[in-house]
């Protein structure tokens, strides 16, 4: 590691810890709290104007998401293990793939998960978060308030994790964007809906994702536009700066609109060109290692070709893209990225959708996320990095056989389950299951070998101790990184903040 | 004695036993005794009522149901009790409650805590009677800007040929500002052109403009350009479609929880509707205009305060009253003097039923009253049906007497030409306006030029104040005094417009459901036959007819294969139209009734055409959440067809239309359809729109218009809001992922690739001449001699299409091309 560039992020980093308490300071009590003062508003707000101290215990977060509802009993949290024969009562099935141990004693995870369940002493696993009770379940509106802490729709567009982030405490090294979002394309089902939440939303697109569809393309999102070569490049930024030196109104004197412009192509400038772009492109990362996070790996590998879109090499191109989409946020954590998400990719009815064939289906799933991410633990780790950067991963909410939303709620259901499982293609968690749900975390100031909550051995298989609301769960990321749950932001003139109505509170015992 | 007396009589006259207090002998100790001195209600009582009480307790607020607007309110106290017996502070429940010693009531909540002087003062006062003069009360203010004021009550200045410049010149004169020069024509043609029809001047006509020696030239090409109705539709198409949430991909429509107003609102504007029929026709719209009240619903449960009536209420609300009730849909605001039951009041116009009040998401158990927020300006029956109570609510919005509608639009059009409101933020229309002789002038101005919205662009952009030079305003300026217009940003959509006639494009095809032609040309040639009835198989499907499908069937015998055929209608809920056996047309599962036109010509042929059309009412539980039709129907949703066959054939026209000659199969026997009504009837009012949609000719118009079309990345990151939520400003600075789309994202990269081939194969051979038709184009002036080395460099000798894009792209990034002056 270079260690001037270590320093140099240091010295950023106390920059931006002082720009957000100084400045946000201002701002919030300049007319936040002047006007919270005179007309009584929330408590939080003037709390949020003076936020407790907090010590951040990690830098940077990626978010592991995995789109489309992880049945908690198929992958983190298995019960009891019942062997496809047809003829089977679903009333009886909970797991559909044997537990093997952990690292930890008396962990288990689901089968398909070994690598995972190796680096399980370096993480900490919630298995009680409780997704919100949004009525008929539609995945884009949990995934929306899993993100935002908010329920779709809203007055005001509520902004993502990763742009509240951006917009608290900026980016960690001024060359790479804060927010960055990995795996996610927006032109397939509920694209709509998914733009809606990926979003800066009221703070402004400053704060905005940068999106990488495609993590084996990055470096085309850093790069001269397509067929342009670096030296042509080159010159025609040349040519705009000349020709701005040479306009009549030029460099020359202040304006609000014309600064804003150049300092904005200013950044993007220093960002195409800064080392850190480097990190974007995956050719410079030894092949060995890139083969570690997808073992089938190689150079050159596109994944946007139209046939594999669903086609026959559909699964491998998914596992590729997550795989590969790992790696790029582990470089990407080297360079001072600020936050990440990685996506397995919401597509309704694919991936972690699995309204049938969900046994076979979590088979492959498994295989896309189990050495990925163990291997971006591991890197992390040996990096020295692991300390400070908290990866969360989780999902909308769990699955279950027979179980839709909450066990008392009588969610409408959307999965037919038939009396008797008489086809492999019913054998799977394929309703909707909001009472319970798994989300595993590693480094950045969370327990080393810990699992907190407990759910049901048998159906319904909810939340029995210690249940993790969402709001909890995002106060619990903010408070890692010294951010009070309470903090928020104006919008025209109402407090917006970055937990639901201020009022997540962290998960203590998780916190090392 | 006296005392004595006045405390029997209020006894007697409110029927209220005296208040005991449930303080401790103790705890009466700790009280601060009452103090000695005369009391004066406005000097000592009437600062503390306003430092603790009012803000939930007065102005239209009553928290725990008490309310001391007035003596008599005090007295009569609230939830817990009557506040407080003249003369006996002691036990009285108010002190009891400010003195803090009761745990479990203490007041106030959110103001400041009373000191122990102030409740001695407090004490004293109702000890001695509570003296309170009748004049004083706490009662709502009423609203500014509410009133409309007569025209001439509003002085302007004769020496001043347009009166917005006498009105500027008092600010100038108190500010001790000077008028500067004007800008010179270049400046304003660019100006004016782009905050009317949103584009550039086209070189030749700014030649020509330059060379004018009339005086009045500024005048007249304000007046061409408002002219314009295509391209000033298709501009401001764009303003309208963020304030109303108008989209044509977005939340929402996944589930037919939304419906886009395109097709009204690009008529609307085409036709320069005048506002105050604008306003009407979207507050009690037709089938055409309904999805701005219907709201975006998505699948599953919504808080409270985002229910769709409650959607339309602060769209409402927003948008024509620049009344922000956003905080108001879950509790009394904080911020201004509107109440939870404000936003009840006006969601319950909307409400299919009595609306239950939620505080903060938690049903409280009372039933909102149906009411307008202002209700100094009219009231509402709550007992009339949904139509009533909508046409109602219309016509009180725009009323000659509303001066906030039309102070709302006049302060929207200032700040959008010149940066910055009268007003601002121009959502918070109860502040006060910088020149409120100004704002009250332009919006009397254009009441009495009947809501010709036109006109009073026409005010503003051919003023003096207009023509001043631009200064440099920062978003949110907080001490803003008027010196000229703000230096601002093109818009996405302005960007997008001048990169695709920069590079002479147009968009592949229009997401804008809207045949401009019918729009544009508004007239309808005569009809031969009758006109087109809505048709359902029982009478009285306008209000309700039973959910299922119903087939209609009509044989038509035409003389020879058509040489043109073009299919119009529109059904309530959805259709299918099979002709000859072949499927001609379907709408989505929930059209919600819009019109649409096909060809089926091919289908056609000589001698005897059979056309089925299968029309599905939906029941009303099938019906997305929120979209049900408020008729008040119990069982059963409105059910209709209409449709209109323009078929030529034997160089004749043949006009086939929705009537009693179509049947429907009913069992084994075929029945004549039933008319309903003409294209009018209520609900779906579609009036002379759907003769104009089926008699336009094709709308083959080049899509030229970024409003045309679904936002791209581009947009998305010039600012394009994605219109879930009503935006009346977009935010102007750049960021650096602006930058970094502008620089290396796929749109703009291949609008530049094509754009630059075709200029290279249309350009003159002289790459001195294409520097100076780019510089004219883009900026609107030839480039000095440094910028003409610099391009000529970029260009290359002759000019390749590489050198074209990339000259191309670095005059898009100057501030002169992005800003403007």
């Amino acid at each position: 590691m270079n260690l001037s560039r270590y320093a140099v992020q240091a010295a950023w980093r106390r920059a931006q810890s002082d720009r957000w308490s100084r400045r946000d300071f201002l701002k919030t009590a300049s007319g936040a709290t002047l006007a919270a003062l005179a007309a009584g508003a929330p408590r939080g707000l003037v709390a949020a104007a003076a936020p407790a101290k907090l010590m951040a215990t990690a830098d940077r977060v990626i978010v592991l998401w995995m789109a489309g509802g992880m049945a908690h009993t198929e992958t983190f949290d298995p019960k009891r293990y019942t062997p496809y024969s047809a003829g089977l009562d679903p009333n009886t099935v909970l797991s559909t793939f044997p537990a093997i141990p952990t690292v930890l004693d008396g962990v288990r995870f689901s089968e398909g998960l070994e690598q995972l369940a190796q680096v399980m002493d370096r993480g900490t696993l919630i298995r009680t978060m409780q997704a919100a009770d949004l009525g008929f379940i539609l995945h884009s509106r949990h995934q929306f308030n899993w993100h935002t802490g908010y329920v779709p729709p809203q007055t005001v567009a509520a902004p993502h994790l990763g742009a509240w982030i951006a917009r608290t405490l900026g980016p960690l090294d001024p060359a790479v964007p804060a927010f960055i979002n990995i795996g996610q394309r927006f032109d397939l089902g509920e694209g709509e809906e998914l733009k809606a939440f990926t979003s800066a939303g009221f703070l402004g697109s400053e704060y905005g994702p940068f999106n990488v569809a495609f993590p084996e393309q990055a470096a085309d999102a850093v790069r001269p536009p397509a067929g342009m070569s670096i030296d042509r490049f080159a010159d025609r930024n040349r040519a705009y700066r000349k020709l701005l030196d040479a306009s009549p109104i030029g460099r020359d004197g202040s304006g609000y609109q014309k600064d804003s412009l150049l300092r904005a192509m200013d950044n993007a400038h220093r960002l195409l060109s800064s080392p850190a772009a480097k990190a974007f492109d995956l050719a410079l990362e030894p092949l060995d290692r890139v083969r570690k996070y997808f073992p089938g790996y190689e150079p050159g590998m596109r994944f946007d070709t139209p046939r594999d879109r669903f086609g026959a090499r559909y699964e491998e191109g998914m596992v590729g893209r997550f795989g590969l989409g790992c790696l790029l946020a582990r470089r990407l954590c080297e360079v001072g990225a600020r936050f990440i998400e990685v996506t397995t990719e919401y597509i309704p009815f694919l991936n972690w959708d699995t309204h049938e064939n969900g046994h076979a289906r979590l088979v492959g799933m498994k295989r896309m996320i189990d050495a990925p991410i163990a291997q971006l633990v591991r890197d992390l780790e040996e990096r020295g990095m692991l300390d400070r950067t908290l990866i969360v991963l989780a999902s909308e909410f769990s699955r279950d056989m027979m179980v839709e939303g909450k066990p008392e709620k009588g969610v409408k259901n959307q999965v037919q389950v038939p009396d008797v499982i008489s086809d492999p293609k019913f054998y799977g968690m394929h309703r909707h299951f909001t009472a319970a749900g798994s989300v595993l975390m590693f480094g950045g100031g969370v327990k080393r070998g810990h699992v907190h909550g407990v759910t049901a051995d048998e159906r319904p298989c909810r939340t029995i101790k210690d249940p993790v609301t969402i709001p909890d769960l995002h106060a619990t990321i903010y408070h890692t990184l010294g951010i009070p749950p309470n903090h928020g932001y104006e919008v025209e003139k109402r407090p917006f903040y970055v937990t639901l109505d201020g009022k997540g509170n962290a998960v203590r015992p998780v916190l090392a | 004695m006296i005392r004595w007396l006045a405390l029997v009589g209020v006894t007697l006259a409110f029927g209220i036993k005296p208040v005991q207090a449930a303080l401790s002998p103790d705890q009466l100790a700790l009280l601060p005794p009452a103090a000695t001195r005369p009391v004066d209600f406005a000097r000592d009582i009437q600062p503390l009522f306003e430092a603790s009480c009012v803000q939930c307790h007065a102005r239209g607020k009553s928290k725990g149901g008490f309310s001391l607007e007035t003596r008599e309110d005090f007295l009569s106290g609230g939830d817990t009790g009557p506040s407080t017996v003249p003369g006996r502070s002691a036990t009285s429940l108010i002190i009891e409650s400010i003195s803090g010693l009761n745990a479990d009531l203490v007041m106030p909540k959110k103001g400041k805590k009373l000191t122990g002087d102030q409740i001695a003062v407090f004490r004293a006062w109702i000890d001695q009677g509570m003296p309170w003069p009748e004049k004083i009360t706490f009662q709502k203010h009423e609203p500014a800007n509410l009133r409309a004021r007569e025209l001439e009550t509003i002085s302007v200045r004769p020496e001043f040929p347009n009166p917005v410049d006498g009105m500027v010149d008092a600010v100038f004169t108190r500010a001790g500002f000077a008028w500067p020069h004007p800008v010179d024509d270049r400046t304003y043609a660019r100006r004016v052109w782009l905050d009317v029809v949103g584009v550039l001047p086209p070189p030749e006509e700014l030649a020509a403009f330059r060379l004018d020696s009339a005086p009045d030239k500024r005048a007249r090409l304000v007046r061409r350009l408002l002219a314009d109705n295509q391209r000033y539709a298709e501009h401001w198409l764009t303003f309208w479609s963020d304030m109303l949430r108008n989209d044509y991909k977005g939340t929402g429509y996944i589930d037919g929880g939304r419906k886009p107003i395109t097709a009204w609102l690009y008529r609307a504007l085409a036709r320069n509707l005048p506002y105050n029929r604008f306003v009407a026709e979207l507050i009690n719209p037709g089938v055409e205009a309904e999805g701005f009240t219907k709201g975006i619903v998505w699948r599953g449960a919504v808080n409270a305060s985002m229910v769709p009536p409650m959607q339309a209420a602060q769209g409402v609300a927003q948008v024509f009253l620049g009344v922000n009730l956003k905080c108001t849909s879950c509790h009394d605001s904080f911020i201004n003097e509107y109440t939870l039951k404000d936003a009840y009041g006006l969601a319950g116009v909307y409400a299919d039923g009595p609306l239950e009040i939620a505080e903060c998401d938690r049903p409280t158990g009372r039933v909102g009253k149906v009411k307008f927020l202002y209700e100094e300006l009219g009231v509402i029956d709550p007992a009339a049906d949904a139509r009533t109570r909508k046409a109602r609510l219309a016509a009180i919005i725009t009323a000659r007497s509303n001066g906030r509608l039309t102070r709302t639009i006049v302060n929207r059009l200032w700040q959008r030409f010149m940066g910055y409101g009268l007003v601002e933020p121009v959502d918070e229309m109860d502040k006060p306006a910088w020149s409120p002789e100004l704002m009250d002038w332009l919006a009397e101005d254009l009441a009495a030029h009947g809501y010709d919205l036109k006109q009073t662009m026409a005010r503003i952009l051919t003023s003096r104040a207009y023509q001043l030079p631009a200064v440099n305003v920062r978003e949110g300026e907080e001490n803003y005094v008027f010196r000229g217009p703000a230096v601002r940003r093109l818009s996405a959509e302005q960007f997008s417009d001048a990169v695709m006639a920069l590079t002479r494009s147009t968009h592949a095809r229009a997401n804008a459901k809207a045949n401009r032609n019918a729009a544009l040309s508004g007239a309808v040639a005569a009809v031969a036959v009758p006109p087109p009835r809505w048709i359902w198989s029982t009478p009285g499907a306008e209000v309700r007819a039973e959910a299922g499908s119903v087939v209609f069937r009509r044989t038509l015998v035409l003389p020879a294969k058509p040489t043109d055929a073009v299919l119009t209608l529109a059904a309530d809920d959805s259709y299918a139209v099979v002709i000859n056996g072949k499927n001609a047309a379907t709408s989505g599962r929930r059209n919600s009734t819009m019109m649409e036109s096909f060809e089926v010509k091919a289908l056609l042929k000589e001698g005897e055409n059979t056309i089925v059309v299968t029309v599905t009412n939906l029941a009303r539980e099938e019906a997305p959440v929120g979209l049900v039709d408020n008729s008040g129907a119990e069982a059963g949703t409105p059910a209709g067809l209409i449709l209109y066959a323009r078929v030529r054939a034997d160089e004749r026209v043949m006009d086939f239309v929705s009537d009693s000659a179509w049947t429907f199969a009913s069992g084994k026997e075929s029945r004549a359809a039933i008319e309903l009504g003409e294209a009018e009837l209520a609900p779906w009012r579609l009036g002379p729109a759907f003769l104009e949609l089926a008699l336009a000719p094709k709308d083959t118009l080049p899509v030229e218009r970024a409003s045309l079309v679904a936002a791209d990345p581009l947009m998305v990151a010039l600012g394009r809001p994605n219109r879930e939520q009503v935006v009346t400003v977009r935010l102007g600075a750049a960021n650096t992922l602006q930058a970094l789309e502008l620089t290396n994202g796929v749109t703009l990269a291949a609008w530049l690739t094509q754009g630059a081939g075709k200029i290279v194969a249309a350009s003159p051979a002289d790459p001195g001449a294409l520097v100076d038709s780019l510089y004219l184009q883009a900026i609107g002036r030839k480039p000095n001699a440094a910028e003409r080395g610099v391009a000529l460099q970029s260009l290359g000798s002759p000019a390749t299409t590489e050198g074209v894009a990339d000259l191309l792209w670095a005059i898009l990034m100057l501030p002169e091309f992005q800003l403007i002056f």
